[in-house]
Parts: C-alpha cells; structure tokens; sequence
C-alpha cells in the first residue's frame, strides 16, 4: 500500500488518481466531523466536499511538520467554522426560532449502530444550539482545549467553557427524558 | 445520565463515519470546473505554466544517466557499448550472459547490472529517479534522501528509504530483494513489506512482496513463510510460521501480525511479544486492532534490534530480545 508520505507527494504533484486515495482514506473521519459540527447530514456531504476542494488547493502548503491526518482535520475544523460564519445571517432569517420539531426534521443524520444509547446521542448532539455544539463537539470528541476552541470559533475561552457547560446540561437532560 | 456516564457515551463515539453516498464524483466535478475557470481568466498565467512545464519535459528528455561497460558489450537502445555511453529516459539498457553495466543513478548513487538483465530508465528527475527492472538482477546503492529512487519490477516497485540492495526477478515476477544497508520498502498496490539490512523478500506474479525475513533464517521459516504468503498456507502455515521463530525473526511476526485473519492475530501478537516485549504505550489491543502509531512504535524497536545486531554481527554478540550485549562468563 503508497504511504500516506508517498499519497501526499504525488496529490502535491497533482495526481488526481492519488488525492482520490487521500480522500477514500480520510472520508470517514472528515464526512464524522462536518456532521457532528453541523448537525446536518445534507450539510456535511457539502462540507466534506468543500474541504476535500480547498485540501486540493491547499496541498502545495503541506510541509509535513505535522501528520498530514492532524493537518487535514484542522482543515475540515476550519473550513465548517468558516462557513459557519459566513452563512450565520442567512440561517437566521431562514430558521428564525429553533422549534424542536424542525431542529429535528433539520437534523435527520441517521446514524445506524447496535447501540441505541449512541443513536440517541448523536440525535442529541444535533439537536444542541449551534454555538453549544460546536464547542461539544470540538472539546468533547475532538479533543481540543478552550484556548484553541476559543481561537478557532472567534469566542473567549470563558464563553467556551460557558458553551461546553450548557451543552453538557443539555444533552443530559434530553437522554434522560 | 450522570456526566460519568455521559462522558463513556461519549468517548464510544466512532471518530469516523462514511459518508451515505460517494462524495468524490462532486469534488471531482468541482475541481474539473475550477480549472476551466482558471484557464479562463488567466490565460497568460497558464500558458507561463504550460511553457514552464514544456521547457521541463524537454529538459528531462535531455537528462542522462552515464553507463559504463564493465565486461562484454551491453546493448544500449539498438547500439552496443563498447566503453561508456549515456542512458536516456525510455532508453533499455540490455546485457547478455557474459556481459555486465555500471549506471550512474543521476547524483545519487550507481547501480551495477549483472548478466542477463533487461532495465529502462523511466525517470531522471531530482525528486524522482525511476527504472524499470524487466527482467534480471541489479545491485544498487544509493545514498539519498528516502523516496526519491524507485525500481519496478513485474512484481511490484523496490522504493528506497536510502540504502544499498540486491533485485532480481524473472520476466513475470518471481524475484528476491536483499537489502544490505539501510531500508527498502517494496509494494504492490495495498500490500507492502519494509526490509531493513540483512533481511530478504521474494516476490511473486500478481501477489508481491512475501514477508521479510533475516538473511540467516532457519529453513522452515523461509518454507513456512513462503507457504504463508504464497501457497495459500493459511492458518496451518502462519502457526509453523511461529512454532520456528526466534526472538530475531520478530521483524517477520510484525508483518505476519499485519497479514493474518483478525481471528489469528492474538496467537500472533503474544508469540511476537514472548520474543520480543513491546515497548513502553503499545498495548496488546491497540496492537490487535493495527493502531498505526502501536505499530510504528513496534516496528521502531524491532528495527533498532535488529539494526544493532545486524551491524554488530562477528564483533559483539547482541540480545535479539533486547538489543544488549552479551556478558560471557
């Protein structure tokens, strides 16, 4: 099997045929990460694509100081943090009030697993507010720390450690009703 | 839910999730679009590119690799060398059984060709010196950064990690690769073996690379592992694979680990870790579930081992368990 060293090389090169093989390698985890920051399947198949273009376009600016798998997924944060913000008005007209009802027909990502318990999970995580769960999502599961979330979303760290709070209240609250 | 709880639901979450249908024919759409629209507006900027890259082909047409006639007369393209001579890209350079070559690898490196051997150069680029090895054998040794001089092979590519080795193979495939220093790694599409110093690969038609063992290997090793890797040995082969290793083939059980079914795995992890203990952060089920940081962790000490006890062969005798010397009462 090319090594992820090799893969990146050639994509770098502008071998379509190995950034193809970069995708089918990280699709998983970037398509995970969009959907979890976005709460919405339909959003994140457009997310997954808009960071595999710009990766595209960004490759040349990989110098390997970091594994590329670390490098690609800042990418990804950035890209859904990005359009976050440039749609954020957008969406405020289109979906004023966030009913429960529409929040969730929104959020339709089924996630198929033996595990009701991570079904009802994910469901919740969609459901949060979206600053509530952008920060869940990047803290909880990402593993970043609030200076970072803090630097990556534009809030303060103070707001973070608010924001992770609130989401962690809130999804107790929805798995156990 | 307690946050005790919340947190181990959490932690259960799977990293990755694919995507319900295939993304790739939208990206490549988009990147199709993006380049028309380039060329579109810019016109001039693409046509300096496009007479950048013509100037390069042209360039690299014109680079050669020196070749020297050792015994005989090799064939160089359609003419026979008499002394020295240069080898363009696509040139073949041929030699017959009483006849052998001297090449330049660029900058980087020579290569000897032996009788019988039939090689092309395919590319003379700095960041990419390229052969194809029809058929024959070939002792190469490079000095250079890794991933910059590649050999193929009708098996697989030999990719240099900056060493010196031995190639040959037939005309369909069937070859051996021994490395004398350094490292090669040598792949065929998804399956590939890493071969450090004093260790050995055969290759096969459309299977690739087998596992890697040391040169001094015990014979039902090697027959075991070449039933392994190319006779369909199975289970049978990989559990005779095990009874006969020794704490220095555990370069051999590190990618038998990598190449058996999930349900042989832990019989050969723990015959693997009996023979040599992982290091310190690679756990038994991070190994099991071929984390790759677990294995590149214990691929790190089994190379360093291995490394030191190759070099230090004859001079000091070397625990292949831990890579000490020897007291001797």
């Amino acid at each position: 099997m090319p090594s992820p060293d090799d893969l990146v090389a050639r994509a770098q090169a502008g071998d379509q045929t190995a950034f193809r093989e970069l995708y089918r390698q990280h699709a998983g985890r970037v398509y995970a990460l969009c959907l979890r920051l976005t709460g919405n399947a339909g959003d994140a198949e457009e997310r997954t694509q808009d960071v595999f273009v710009r990766l595209w376009d960004k490759l040349s600016s990989f110098r390997g100081e970091s594994a590329f798998s670390s490098w690609l997924h800042r990418l990804a944060v950035n890209v859904v943090l990005n359009e976050r913000r440039t749609t954020k008005r957008r969406e405020q007209r289109v979906m004023p009030t966030e009913d429960p009802e529409d929040v969730g027909a929104q959020h339709a990502a089924p996630v198929h697993d033996s595990s009701g318990l991570r079904i009802d999970l994910e469901q919740a995580i969609a459901e949060l507010p979206n600053g509530a769960r952008e920060v869940f999502v990047l803290f909880a599961i990402e593993g970043y720390g609030h200076a970072d979330i803090a630097a990556l979303v534009g809030i303060a760290e103070g707001t973070s450690k608010a924001q992770l709070f609130r989401a962690r209240q809130l999804l107790r609250e929805k798995l156990d009703a | 839910m307690n946050e005790h709880e919340l947190d181990r639901a959490v932690s259960r979450l799977p990293k990755s999730i694919e995507p319900p249908r295939d993304l790739w024919p939208g990206i490549a759409a988009r990147l199709r679009r993006r380049a028309r629209r380039t060329w579109y507006w810019v016109p001039l900027a693409a046509a300096a590119v496009l007479a950048i890259v013509m100037i390069g082909r042209t360039m690299e047409t014109h680079r050669a690799w020196d070749v020297t006639s050792l015994a005989g007369r090799p064939l160089l393209g359609d003419k026979r060398l008499t002394a020295s001579g240069r080898l363009r890209v696509g040139d073949w350079l041929q030699t017959d059984d009483s006849s052998r070559a001297l090449v330049a690898v660029g900058r980087i490196g020579e290569i000897e060709v032996k009788p019988g051997t039939r090689l092309q150069l395919v590319a003379a680029r700095d960041n990419d010196h390229r052969l194809a090895l029809a058929r024959g054998a070939i002792d190469a040794t490079v000095d250079a950064v890794p991933r910059i001089f590649y050999v193929e092979t009708p098996a697989g590519t030999a990719i240099d990690l900056g060493c010196a080795y031995t190639l040959e193979t037939d005309s369909i495939g069937n070859g051996r690769l021994h490395v004398t220093k350094g490292e090669v790694e040598f792949a065929t599409g998804p399956r590939s073996s890493r071969v450090p110093l004093g260790a050995v690969i055969q290759t096969r038609p459309a299977i690739g690379p087998g596992i890697p063992y040391v040169d001094d290997a015990p014979l039902p090793l090697v027959r075991a592992l070449v039933a392994f890797d190319f006779e369909k040995g199975g289970a049978r082969a990989a559990r005779n694979v095990l009874a006969v290793a020794r704490a220095q083939d555990a370069l051999s059980l590190w990618h038998l680990l990598q190449r058996v079914d999930a349900s042989l795995r832990p019989m050969v992890y723990d015959r693997l870790a009996a023979l040599l203990p992982p290091p310190p952060g690679v756990t038994r089920a991070r190994a099991l579930a071929l984390e790759p940081r677990a294995l590149e962790g214990y691929w790190t000490k089994i190379h360093s081992i291995h490394f030191r006890r190759i070099i230090l062969k004859g001079v000091r005798d070397v625990d292949p368990r831990t890579g000490t010397t020897r007291q001797h009462e």
